[in-house]
């Protein structure tokens, strides 16, 4: 079990976590780019010293920041990172990449290069590979060592979207199977919703929610959390601030009631196969939401909705940055 | 290398002459410095170059050259590449007074770094005194010899190595770190294996540089006689014709290794 209580000071700001990742556990860490991502991922492998707290991976501790120097030294934490670049030695074969960890066999390893669909590529050089290609090399590298929490900066933010959530399932299959816990940075909620058993939502260096992948979409705690899950409704009722999901809005009929929302179309534009549609409310701007059925209305026309279950927010949770 | 074809918009008239204009200035930049080494051989007959290698002791330079430039080689390698690695990293603190200190001896005319060396190691110093008592002296030796040479070759060595290390990220490094490997078994599998072909190229050179040393070999190092000294020598006493063959034997065995390691490098480069 990883218990991570710390603080690592950048130039900007100081990244403050607090989690615990259970045994082959798997937890996405969501924010924007800058909110910290990389520098947590770092500390947990023993990359960047910590300004205060500890970490710890089962009875072991990695770091802290009372006694630095008797920190567990980068890779010998059972703590594996994949970055965005591979990060592949290109002098050497793909095979010759895999078997690199100090204690790898090419028996073990070439078992798992065939999971992951590298057996025919086990002689040539990473010059040759495919973005995602290296990046199972990559991944196939590190699971030769004695990984018990593996770390992914990003890996796959490179390639495109149907393939890194491809290679996303291929992780969480080979990771269940070896019941190895993960941490996942990641910008895309997607991504962490798809991976993930746990989403954490990371802004400035700060966690401000942990949970369910499904219960942080529908349920953020504030309105900060629920902008970076996606909401772009915003409707201000004098204190309250009412957060507006593009995806969970129904249109009404003409008319009021409760709960029905009147605005008028400002703005439109496609979005695959669904339009969205930009409204505004007594000359205040709401947000954008998808039309997703029917014939688009045409601009300026009155639109009547319904939000489903909008979570409303007061006071301090009501500010947006 | 290839060099892919200029788009179309730049194909004209203009850009082709220029193109000519620089090929000639290329070629007579390329026939100047090949220039010298042409007229060596032109001036030689084999018949000559024999006579002249037969004559007794002929070799001895030869052999001297080949073992100071080789100590001084594998001293320059064993103190230099840890240097040029931490230069390379900005591991040193103050690193602009390291430069400095490496350019130094590239800047000073050789003769008056062969002065220099006069003061420091010379036998009416400390460190001669100190050298004296392992039984070596620092002037007119062998060991004088390799000083010299090591003093004229040195930085075309370290800077070198700093560039060849500098163009291995340190993010091989670090992923090296992360799958659990210690720190010199990464430095043998991954640093050196990347930093190799400039490691040649500058081996290479260091190595012409080393063979060559005159400068400050004429002051500190008159004796024994290497190739440098003798061809000086033989030009003083004898003339042009008879320290030719001498010279061709310079080039002969310090091109080789040079040029080759500069094709190996090249080649190694595209490999990567």
């Amino acid at each position: 079990m990883l218990a991570a209580d710390f603080e690592v000071g950048r130039r900007d700001f100081t990244v403050g976590i607090g989690i615990q990742v259970e045994p082959g556990e798997l937890v996405a860490i969501l924010g924007p780019s800058g909110a910290g991502k990389t520098t947590f991922l770092e500390a947990v492998a023993g990359l960047v010293p910590l300004t205060a707290g500890e970490i710890r991976l089962d009875a072991r501790r990695l770091s802290s920041a009372a006694n630095p120097r008797a920190d567990v030294p980068v890779g010998r934490r059972g703590v594996g990172l994949l970055r965005q670049n591979p990060g592949l030695f290109p002098h050497l074969t793909v095979l010759e990449n895999i078997c690199y960890p100090p204690r790898a066999t090419a028996a073990v390893a070439i078992k798992t290069a065939a999971r992951m669909g590298l057996e025919t590529m086990l002689q040539t050089r990473p010059k040759g590979l495919s973005g995602g290609e290296a990046q199972r090399v990559a991944l196939c590298r590190t699971l030769q060592t004695e990984v018990r929490l593996l770390c992914l900066d990003e890996p796959f933010s490179s390639l495109d979207r149907p393939l890194s959530l491809e290679l996303l399932e291929l992780v969480r299959q080979e990771l269940q199977g070896r019941g190895t816990a993960a941490l996942l940075v990641t910008h895309q909620l997607q991504e962490a919703q798809a991976f993930a058993n746990r989403v954490a939502v990371l802004h400035r260096g700060s966690l401000l929610q942990v949970g369910d992948p499904r219960e942080l979409v529908l349920r953020p705690r504030t309105a900060l959390v629920a902008s970076l899950v996606g909401y772009r409704g915003w409707l201000r009722r004098g204190e309250q601030l009412m957060a507006i999901h593009p995806d969970r809005v129904r249109p009404t009929g003409a008319g009021s009631g409760t709960g029905v929302i009147s605005g008028r179309v400002v703005g439109m534009r496609p979005d695959g196969a669904r339009i969205d549609v930009e409204v505004e409310a007594d000359g205040e701007w709401l947000g954008r939401f998808h039309w997703l059925a029917g014939e688009p209305p045409s601009m300026g026309t009155g639109l009547h909705f319904r939000a489903a279950d909008p979570p409303v927010f007061g006071g301090p949770e009501a500010v947006l940055d | 290398m290839t060099v892919p074809p200029a788009p179309a918009a730049l194909r004209g008239s203009g850009v082709r002459a220029s193109t000519g204009a620089a090929l000639v200035g290329a070629l007579i930049v390329w026939v100047a410095l090949l220039g010298p080494l042409i007229a060596l051989l032109a001036h030689l007959s084999p018949a000559a170059v024999l006579s002249s290698l037969r004559q007794p002791g002929a070799f001895q330079p030869l052999l001297t050259s080949v073992a100071a430039s080789l100590v001084a080689l594998a001293v320059i390698l064993l103190l230099g590449t840890p240097l040029a690695y931490l230069l390379a990293r900005g591991r040193l603190p103050f690193p602009r007074l390291w430069e400095v200190g490496v350019i130094l001896p590239l800047l000073t005319p050789p003769l008056v770094i062969g002065l220099l060396l006069i003061f420091m190691v010379g036998p009416n110093t400390p460190i001669g005194a100190a050298l004296s008592h392992l039984n070596l002296t620092a002037s007119d030796t062998f060991f004088a010899l390799v000083i010299a040479e090591i003093y004229e070759s040195v930085p075309y060595y370290v800077l070198g190595a700093a560039a060849a290390f500098a163009t291995v990220e340190p993010q091989m490094e670090e992923a090296a770190a992360l799958l659990g490997d210690r720190r010199w078994r990464t430095w043998r599998r991954v640093t050196v294996p990347l930093a190799a072909p400039g490691l040649a190229t500058a081996l290479a050179v260091t190595w012409a540089r080393a063979m060559g040393a005159f400068g400050a070999v004429l002051i500190i190092a008159y004796h024994p006689f290497g190739l440098p000294m003798q061809i000086w020598v033989t030009l003083q006493e004898t003339g042009l014709k008879s320290a030719l063959p001498f010279a061709l034997v310079l080039l002969v065995v310090a091109l080789p290794l040079p040029v080759g390691a500069y094709l190996w490098s090249a080649h190694a480069r595209r490999r990567l």
